[in-house]
């Protein structure tokens, strides 16, 4: 729950999007306040992207408002874009300039020029890590530091809210690692953060509320624990397995004791009243179907199993 | 300003690129060259003379032809074999000073030079000019009659006849005459097409071409990134427009005043010259940005950018001529009126051939501006469409 005292710096109701006969996005709504985190998880094609566009005015919604920083903001929005910082999915950099030329021109756009404008740029190259590399071609950079310099440029103007689409995919650990230290810190700043990912640790690690997303629909929200009580005093068998897992997890599915069972990318998922109990039961059906089980995990619940409750389905890949 | 921050940083990205360099600073300075040498003062203009028993006067109009610059004169005997040289080709014009013609205007009688050339706009520049020497010819025939005349009568008298040799007209009155066939096809070399065809050619497909990197900065996300930063979208289209507009400006000055200072090429009244480039490559500008916004690729805008250029190009008559498509086709010289080119030409063709000031060229310059809105309301819009609507 937001706590009360801080202001609400994101306040986003009703957000609703069709492309032709596909509804995309679906009553989405939420608040963040200062200094909080708020993750959007959910699988490739939920609906996150196109709720963040509508959020920060790329996109004309069918329906819905956006309030940032007690201002209404729209497509057609220019004075209440300035309290947001936009970080996009796809890296959206000039490859043919340079990492400080790249950071000057967005941030002259957002308005800060002069000796301002060098010292911040500086001071951005230095946080994400680029200041060795300021004067090369942006094209020239791993992409991790493309990433990086991606979210530099939606810092420039310290934001009140800073909009982060899936920051980490295709980025390799240690940078992934240097990008959610770096946004930790930044809502210690007072900064207010909305986060995508479709990777529940780096939900769980960063976020102090989540909101689910499936479908287009927000289908849970709260803090992770609040989340995890959502599924009740369950345990969740986690089995690495190859073979007819799609098969396996449908027998499994009609066990006494078992809440969910489904496929996941790698094996099975099961969510069952208690471990103890149905485990050599579960297994047992699983290899008689003919599929090979490397490993099995039995932990409490986790947002991969809360997904799991609330779907059906495995949140994977 | 920010509309400047988009467009500085357009150009500049343009530079960086080697092959756009060779586009904005080579190719104009290739067509300095080409158009110098066609349309400078290189070459003369062939114009033959029959002043037969024209007597002392019309001896010195024939001088006075002979000595205008950038003109080698023939002389002719007659006026059959006078016209059948403008016919073939061997000349470009033929001046025919009657018989009698010193007698005449010394009688205070009509007087007609002939003027022979073949239906084309080159021969309209000519005639400008040998006009231009017979006025002169007739001012200094009025003083001398009003010297003689005054001589003698008293000063009152003098203005009296002064004013009324002002008011009159000399008598001498040109007559212009259209021989043979206009070129053909086989004789493209020959079409008068004017530098400023050229001009308006090439910017035309610089811009269109342009619209490519527009889709790639729609490609790169960097324009949907733009709207998420706090400028409107007219600022974004606006500066990615005026980007492109002030490349193609950049490059008509280069080529405007390279011709005009290496060759001497005429382009007319420097404000309506620049009047007209400045509304077309607006207009252009505008179809490259309707281009961006209607295309998804970037070699796509590209390849179409150049055939539309062309296409535009020829129907508007930066090809043939404009004068020789109505004597084919009444209706193609319609139809290439739906072209910004074809009154770009035209408003050229005033300042050039007639001498004509931005006073003579408002109807092809509201024509040119009215374009330029429209398109470029049409690319604002659609790329409006194209950017927010997913
Ligand atoms: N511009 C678009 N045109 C048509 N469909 C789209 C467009 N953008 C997204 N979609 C569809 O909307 C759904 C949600 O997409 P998106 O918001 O990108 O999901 P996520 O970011 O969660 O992966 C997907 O089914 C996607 O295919
Ligand atoms: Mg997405």
């Amino acid at each position: 729950m937001r706590e009360s005292g801080k202001g609400l710096v994101l306040d986003c109701r009703g957000l609703r999007k069709s492309f032709g006969q596909l509804v995309a996005v679906d009553g989405v709504g939420f608040q963040i306040a200062e200094g909080e985190t708020y993750g959007l998880l959910g699988p490739n094609g939920a609906g996150k992207t196109t709720s963040i566009s509508m959020i920060c005015g790329l996109l004309a919604r069918d329906a819905g408002e956006v309030i940032v920083d007690g201002k209404p903001l729209t497509s057609r929005s220019v004075d209440a874009k300035r309290s947001v910082g936009y970080v996009p999915q796809d890296i959206a950099i000039y490859p043919d300039l340079t990492a400080r030329e790249n950071l000057t021109f967005f941030g002259r756009l957002y308005g800060i020029g002069g000796s301002e404008l060098k010292a911040r740029v500086d001071e951005i190259l230095g946080i994400i890590g680029l200041a060795d590399r300021a004067n090369d071609r942006s094209e020239e950079f791993s992409g991790g530091m493309k990433r990086r310099l991606n979210i530099g440029i939606g810092l420039l103007h310290a934001p009140r809210l800073l909009v982060l689409d899936e920051p980490t995919v295709g980025v390799d650990p240690q940078s992934r690692n240097a990008i959610l230290e770096s946004v930790a810190s930044l809502s210690t700043e007072g900064m207010a953060v909305l986060y995508t990912t479709h990777y529940m640790e780096e939900a769980e690690r960063l976020c102090d509320r989540i909101g689910i997303i499936d479908h287009g629909r927000l289908v849970a929200e709260g803090t992770r624990r609040e989340l995890v009580e959502l599924v009740g005093k369950h345990d969740r068998i986690r089995m690495r397995a190859s073979g007819a897992i799609e098969d396996a997890a449908a027998a499994v599915h009609g066990l006494d004791g078992v809440r969910k069972a489904a496929a996941s990318a790698d094996g099975i998922d099961v969510i069952a009243d208690r471990a103890a109990d149905s485990l050599a039961e579960i297994l047992g059906i699983i290899t008689a179907s003919g599929v090979a089980v490397a490993s099995v995990d039995v932990d409490e619940p986790d947002l991969e199993s809360v997904f799991l409750h609330l779907t059906g389905r495995a949140l994977r890949d | 300003m920010r509309l400047f921050v988009i467009a500085g940083n357009s150009i500049r990205r343009l530079l960086r690129d080697r092959t756009n360099i060779f586009f904005v600073f080579l190719m104009p300075l290739l067509l300095i060259l080409v158009l110098g040498s066609a349309f400078g003062g290189a070459f003369d203009s062939r114009v033959g003379v029959v002043d037969v028993g024209s007597g002392e006067l019309g001896e010195d109009l024939s001088r006075r032809i002979r000595g205008i610059s950038g003109v080698v004169t023939t002389a002719y005997d007659d006026r059959d074999a006078l016209v059948l040289a403008v016919e073939r080709g061997e000349l470009e014009a033929g001046v025919l000073i009657p018989r009698g013609f010193d007698q005449a205007l010394r009688d205070g009688e009509e007087a007609t030079v002939d003027f022979v050339a073949r239906p084309e706009a080159s021969a309209q520049a000519l005639r400008n000019t040998v006009d231009a020497v017979v006025t002169e010819q007739g001012a200094i025939l009025r003083a001398a009659t009003f010297a003689r005349e005054s001589a003698g009568s008293d000063f009152a008298e003098a203005l009296r006849m002064a004013e009324e040799l002002a008011a009159e007209t000399q008598g001498l009155t040109i007559e212009q005459q259209a021989v043979g066939e206009p070129s053909a096809f086989q004789e493209m070399g020959r079409f008068d097409l004017g530098a400023y065809s050229q001009l308006l050619l090439f910017v035309f497909i610089t811009s269109t071409t342009g619209s490519a990197a527009l889709i790639e900065s729609r490609q790169l996300g960097v324009s949907t990134r733009m709207l998420s930063t706090p400028i409107s979208m007219g600022t974004v289209l606006g500066g990615e427009l005026l980007g492109r507009v002030a490349v193609a400006v950049f490059q008509g000055i280069i080529i405007i005043s390279g011709t005009s200072l290496m060759f001497g090429v005429n382009w007319g009244d420097p404000i309506g010259a620049a009047a007209i480039f400045l509304l077309f490559a607006l207009g252009a500008g505008g179809v490259g940005m309707l281009m961006g916004a209607v295309f998804k690729r970037y070699q796509q805008a590209e390849g179409v950018g150049v055939m539309i250029g062309i296409g535009m190009g020829a129907l508007g008559g930066a090809m043939v001529p404009l004068s020789i498509m109505r004597m084919f086709s009444p209706t193609l010289y319609q139809v290439a009126h739906a072209t910004p080119h074809a009154w770009g030409i035209s408003a050229f063709e005033q300042l050039v051939l007639y001498g004509g000031t931005v006073s003579d060229i408002l109807p092809q310059l509201a024509v040119l501006a009215g374009f330029a809105a429209v398109v470029i309301a049409l690319g604002t819009w659609r790329l409006r469409i194209a950017l927010t609507r997913g």
